[in-house]
């Protein structure tokens, strides 16, 4: 079953066509990569299936509801979050502020009354001892290093605890050990039955994570398919390594 | 300089204006502060200087001064003021939800929002300047605490005391809302990255409406104190705008402990700065003060 689709998706900038006519479906429950080229529209479809960028044809269905425009506030909601190729932390926010405040959707005038609860707090707790930041908990966001930022930023995901996570690079940048942390919280995502859209240059991981792979190139979709599969064929070596 | 001795100890002439001369940078601060916590409040979240924001200060004294010396309502002058706050808070709200909001959709700049804000406080002072007349009113003598307190040789109005009073109890309830509630972390959110902040489920639009909603408010209770301290005009809030913003810029714009700060700083530069010379030059030391501060120290005292 598919929980997240696009139909004949079209994104535009001026006259710059960064998707065209896409339509691809990501299996509920499977890891799905997306890969391609520099330039091949993977952030940019990431960023129109989180209402970050306004959709300019076709549409996105998402539990089988279509969808026109997204509004980035609705992604609770709708069950989906995401992480950036360039970490996005509130940089003056502690670190256990920032995943606190990714469980506060609700009304206005409860936010203004309410305090963080108690079962609030736990929540916040468990998600910074499972990514190991616990101790760093009262540090800003700004003060942390690349590799904790990309933690934290997985931490808030966790707390979201939607059941689409659209991950775009999560391990650029990252050393060896930190890259299997990485891994290993997408491997009990997976478990846990989340549907995750994961970004990736890294092949021997995408070997590892994938249940299926999907190629876009020039905005479009090239190939999809197992990932054994759709490595193997020529035209995406070709449109992947320029050969 | 020339020194006189006194039984305890060398000081300098004129020394008995000090005590007054800091109660006045004090309450000077105390205004400025109010002003500054909602325009920083206001920009910490928008990005964009609401110039209106002055206007608004302006419909919180002129509720009051409607209700209690046009209509002469039999209202207590406190539950007034409450009504003066609340009035310019829902116009502020009315500004984000009618001007700034649909600007906002349509992705206008902050140099839009800010002419439109301009607008907004043009619109706002003739609209008053139409309703109460031009003429410079007092509301002293409707209701308003009366007397006076020494303290150290200071000679302070109760109107005063009350001014220093509700900036330190704004300034102290805005920095426990913003430490320890789940709405303080939003703005905060928002004033971080508004993208982000959506995307965690924030409704960003709500809460910035809130947040002008607070910001004029607060306003409204500078323009009010003033009224009670030292009277009111349609154009009253040109002038609060002016400070209120030079206290935010060199304390650090969108900043809400760095608005408070910068408010004392002013206040104390321009009270001291015209010790020796005519008051006239409190405005003139005011623009010094922003000038040197933009150019040795642009980000502000409180920096990021």
């Amino acid at each position: 079953m598919n929980i997240l689709e696009t139909k004949n998706l079209k994104k535009s900038f001026g006259g710059v066509h960064a998707i065209s006519d896409l339509s691809i479906s990501f299996a509920k429950g499977k890891l799905t990569s997306v890969i391609g080229p520099n330039g091949s529209g993977k952030t940019t479809l990431v960023n129109v299936l989180t209402g970050m960028h306004a959709i300019t044809g076709g549409a996105v269905v998402v539990g089988g509801k279509s969808f026109h425009a997204i509004r980035p506030e609705s992604l609770p909601r709708l069950g989906i979050t995401r992480t950036f190729q360039d970490v996005r932390l509130f940089e003056q926010m502690t670190v256990a502020d920032n995943i606190m405040v990714a469980l506060t959707a609700r009304g206005p005038l409860a936010a203004l009354l309410e305090r963080g609860s108690a079962d609030r707090e736990e929540r916040v707790k468990a998600v910074l001892e499972k990514i190991g930041l616990w101790e760093k908990r009262r540090e800003l966001a700004y003060n942390l290093s690349y590799g904790q930022r990309k933690l934290v930023e997985i931490g808030r995901v966790l707390a979201m605890d939607v059941d689409i996570v659209l991950l775009d690079e999560p391990f650029a940048g990252l050393f060896k050990e930190m890259v299997r942390v990485i891994v290993g919280i997408i491997g009990e995502l997976k478990a846990a039955g989340k549907t995750v859209l994961l970004i990736e240059h890294n092949m021997e991981l995408i070997r590892e994570l994938s249940d299926h792979v999907i190629v876009m190139d020039a905005g479009g979709l090239l190939a999809k398919g197992k990932p054994d599969e759709v490595l193997a064929r020529r035209d995406v070596i070709e449109a992947y390594l320029g050969e | 300089m020339r020194l006189m001795k006194t039984s305890e100890s060398y000081i300098f002439p004129y020394v008995d204006i000090v005590p007054q001369l800091i109660a006045n940078s004090v309450i000077a601060g105390a205004i400025y502060a109010l002003i500054a916590l909602g325009f920083n409040l206001i920009y910490g979240t928008t990005k964009f200087f609401n110039l209106a924001h002055g206007a608004v200060a302006a419909c919180g004294a002129y509720t009051v001064f409607a209700i209690l010396k046009i209509f002469a309502l039999p209202v207590n002058v406190v539950v007034t003021c409450v009504i003066g706050a609340v009035v310019a808070g829902s116009i502020g709200y009315g500004l984000d939800k009618f001007v700034y909001l649909p600007l906002r959709k349509r992705k206008a700049s902050n140099m839009v929002l800010m002419v439109a804000s301009l607008g907004a406080f043009t619109a706002i002072q003739a609209v008053i300047a139409i309703l109460f007349t031009s003429q410079f009113q007092a509301l002293e003598s409707s209701g308003g605490v009366s007397g006076s307190v020494e303290v150290y040789g200071a000679i302070i109005t109760h109107t005063q005391v009350v001014i220093i009073a509700c900036g330190l109890a704004i300034m102290a309830v805005l920095g426990l809302v913003a430490k320890y509630t789940l709405f303080g972390k939003a703005v905060s959110a928002i004033k971080d990255d508004e993208e982000v902040a959506r995307m965690v489920g924030i409704d960003t639009n709500k809460i910035i409406g809130r947040v002008f909603f607070i910001g004029s408010a607060i306003a409204g209770v500078a323009g009010i104190l003033i009224g009670f301290d030292t009277g009111i005009e349609p154009t009253m809030g040109m002038n609060l705008l002016l400070k209120g913003t030079i206290a935010s810029i060199i304390g650090g714009v969108g900043s809400l402990y760095g608005g408070f700060l910068g408010a004392f700083v002013l206040g104390f530069a321009e009270n001291f700065g015209i010790w020796k010379i005519s008051g006239e030059w409190k405005d003139a030391i005011a623009f010094v003060v922003l000038i040197i501060f933009l150019l040795i120290r642009p980000e502000g005292i409180v920096k990021k």
